[in-house]
């Protein structure tokens, strides 16, 4: 599947390039040939136009470097850390029996990590090699463990973890060998395990799929904000140039508000197919956990509901980007349309780390301007059933085509009505038109 | 069959006010039509009902005697009084955009938009953007989108606004050649001795409704009789006051524009005017544009 989704991306790639190439080669009109591939119909040419006008601009292209150097640190530097596969470097001063060193390795393998003994001539040389960092620990005798700077009790490097684990571990060696245990009775001791735990409650969700939960929250938050504004801009361009009125007088409102939408959208679901796939395949490459358990599962779900997410607040922003022609008034009605987004993506961002849904947050998942956020989180909690996900996404595909009507009727009575910002009410009024 | 345009009962009120009151009138084809009238007069919002970016509370639109929709509209070409292109779009690509809107194929449109270009003296410009073009320029490529699909009829509102004499002729040029080739022609102007010099025909509006509406040869002769009189030393025509029945409609350098109610005898005149001086000039005029224009808005 990633071979056959890299040979997708590479295939776009260069198709995408040989179509700039040729673009660029052309210096005039002389050359007749059509520019405008398989689109038919006025949806398919308004639809064309915006691809090709977003596809052109330099905020598309640089935005899509940023999103990817973003999931590609997202995926890359937890393997870095986890794959440090650089041994512990262990000093020693004098004597360490076979036993103690048993047990130091035992202490590195429960903490992840791997041991190198280096003999010192005396403590002396020890501190000097800690301090230079050439070693991490020294153990002097046995019995004393010296390091350059504390670990504390709660660091989360490598280090730190062994470090704590052959103080412990040590520790409890030699109180074993002051009670003067039986061999038996000291191997009973070393055998010794935590008693499984039993919950009440379903344990939370952590690991791997939290880490494709959050690059997907993160996904679709980034996405919707930066498509659906572009809707809202685009729209209101197309006012305040008042080339809406020579576009009206050739294509009905509905077929150019149609065109404009799906021609943003198809560029921004490029992106996602693109970032998507660069995610799979780096981290497939770097032999990330990402897509280990149910996380391509949820990554999928993330990606319906991007397109759904997309389907359902385009036509909002669309119909708000008719009641607008400066770009302060953009400012002022941004703000408000965007506190669904914002609310559902943090709504959405508190239950994914905390690893558990509230009930407040299960109904979320039902209403189509917070369900794009809410429903993969749950998925990811694997605490949906594949019916709930389509009632949800039933219910968003039919708030849609409601919203697509309110936007077309808002867009058609307020798109040529200039001078100021068009009220609602005024929309509504039986005069309008 | 000449192509015809017929605008039939037309009313719209937004709110209180009422922006077409019953108009109606045609345009025939094979001829360029001045549609005139004071701002506000409703002519904006006419265009408009042409191709229905306005609801109507009455009325209908029809061409060649079927009901104007979105079909016949893709045959019409039309230049708003605010001019609207993209403005970071190249404007070889935008008129080629425009003319696939209108259901041209991409050959078709390409060629046609290079056409245009030429004709209106901006083929240089095809790769440049929109916004950074003269105001001049802009206005000639404004009109090569409503000329680019070859459309039977065109309306134009204001485009010869703000344009420099070589602009004018050249636009005026084309819009009596697209007459001449059997378009419909409908455009609005304030510069009532243009569009005399352009136009056949003229429609007058006011307040919404048709105030008149005619040839302007037909128009130019009728109603009171022009004289044009000069009396050399004469500079304020003060002969002329005391003639019954005669109006002095400007005094321009010496020569008296004088308008005579149909019983006043020409020769009385002439005879008053020698009296007053050698008489270097008396000439019968027709009625200038802007006269009936100023008449008939009373």
């Amino acid at each position: 599947m990633t071979r056959t989704l890299l040979g997708v991306v590479i295939a776009a790639f260069v198709v995408l390039r040989v179509w700039i190439w040729r673009r660029r080669r052309a210096t005039g009109h002389e050359r007749v040939r059509a520019r405008w591939g398989p689109f038919a119909g006025d949806v398919g040419l308004v639809a064309g136009r915006e691809m090709r006008e977003r596809f052109r601009g330099k905020v598309f292209r640089v935005g899509t470097l940023l999103i990817l150097a973003v999931v590609a640190a997202a995926i890359v530097i937890p393997t870095l850390n986890s794959g440090k596969a650089q041994p512990q470097q262990v000093g020693v001063v004098g004597a360490l029996s076979a036993p103690l060193r048993a047990i130091v390795v035992a202490s590195a393998t429960s903490a992840g990590a791997t041991v190198h003994f280096v003999p010192e001539p005396d403590r002396a040389a020890a501190d000097r090699d800690l301090r230079s960092g050439r070693l991490d620990l020294a153990i002097v005798d046995g019995r004393e463990l010296i390091v350059d700077k504390p670990p504390g009790p709660t660091g989360t490097s490598a280090t730190a973890q062994f470090v704590r684990a052959v103080s412990n571990d040590l520790g409890v060696a030699e109180a074993v060998q002051a009670a003067h245990l039986s061999a038996a009775q000291a191997s009973a001791l070393a055998a010794a395990r935590a008693l499984p735990l039993q919950s009440l409650q379903a344990a939370t969700t952590k690991g791997a799929v939290h880490t494709t939960s959050l690059i997907g929250l993160v996904l679709v938050f980034v996405m919707l904000s930066q498509y659906n504004t572009w809707i809202l801009i685009g729209v209101m361009e197309e006012k305040s140039s008042r080339v809406i009125e020579v576009l009206l007088a050739a294509v009905r409102p509905i077929r150019l508000l149609t065109g404009k939408v799906v021609g943003i959208g198809l560029v921004a679901f490029a992106q996602a197919t693109l970032i998507v796939a660069f995610s799979v395949a780096l981290a497939q490459g770097v032999g990330s956990d990402l897509l280990h358990g149910t996380a391509p599962v949820l990554l999928a779900s993330t990606f319906a509901w991007l397109v759904l997410g997309y389907a359902f607040y385009c036509w909002v922003y669309a119909a708000a980007g008719s009641l607008v022609e400066r770009q302060d008034q953009v400012q002022s009605l941004a703000f408000p349309l965007s506190l669904p987004i914002v609310f559902g993506y943090i709504m959405a961002l508190t239950a994914a780390g905390s690893g558990s849904a509230s009930e407040l947050f299960k109904v979320l998942a039902y209403l189509p301007p917070t369900a794009p956020f809410a429903m993969p989180v749950l998925v990811g909690f694997g605490t949906v059933t594949w019916w709930e996900f389509l009632a949800s996404a039933a219910i968003s595909i039919v708030c849609t085509v409601g919203m697509a009507r309110l936007a077309t009727g808002i867009y058609r009575r307020a798109i040529l009505r200039t001078g100021r910002r068009v009220h609602l009410r005024e929309v509504f009024s039986r005069a309008a038109g | 069959m000449a192509s015809l345009l017929e605008l039939v009962g037309l009313r719209r009120r937004f709110g209180a006010i009422t922006a077409l009151d019953d108009l109606s009138f045609s345009v025939p084809g094979g001829q360029v039509v001045g549609f005139l009238g004071p701002n506000g007069a409703g002519k904006t919002t006419t265009m408009r009902a042409v191709f229905g970016l306005t609801d109507l509370n009455a009325g209908k639109v029809s061409w060649n005697g079927a009901a104007v929709g979105p079909a016949e509209r893709r045959r019409f070409g039309y230049m708003p009084e605010e001019r609207g292109l993209y403005p970071g779009m190249l404007v070889g690509e935008q008129l080629e955009y425009l003319g696939r809107l209108h259901r041209m194929s991409g050959t078709d449109a390409q060629i046609a938009s290079k056409m245009w270009l030429e004709r209106l003296g901006v083929g240089d410009r095809a790769r440049s953007k929109v916004e950074a073009l003269s105001h001049g320029n802009q206005q000639r490529v404004q009109l090569a989108a409503a000329l680019v699909h070859g459309p039977e009829l065109l309306v134009l509102d204001e485009p010869l606004a703000g344009l420099d004499p070589a602009g004018i002729d050249t636009i005026g040029g084309v819009l009596v050649e697209q007459a001449r080739s059997g378009c419909c022609v409908l455009f609005s102007s304030h510069q009532l001795d243009q569009v005399e010099d352009l136009c056949e025909s003229v429609t007058i509006i006011d307040h919404g409704r048709l105030v008149v509406s005619g040839r302007v040869d037909d128009l130019a002769t009728t109603g009171p009789r022009r004289l044009v009189v000069r009396v050399e030393g004469d500079r304020d025509a003060s002969w002329a006051g005391g003639i019954a029945g005669l109006m002095i409609s400007e005094v321009n350098g010496g020569e008296a524009r004088l308008v005579l109610d149909g019983d006043v005898d020409s020769d009385l005149v002439l005879r008053v005017a020698m009296g007053a001086g050698r008489v270097t000039k008396f000439v019968f005029e027709r009625r200038r544009l802007s006269e009936v224009f100023r008449e008939a808005l009373g």
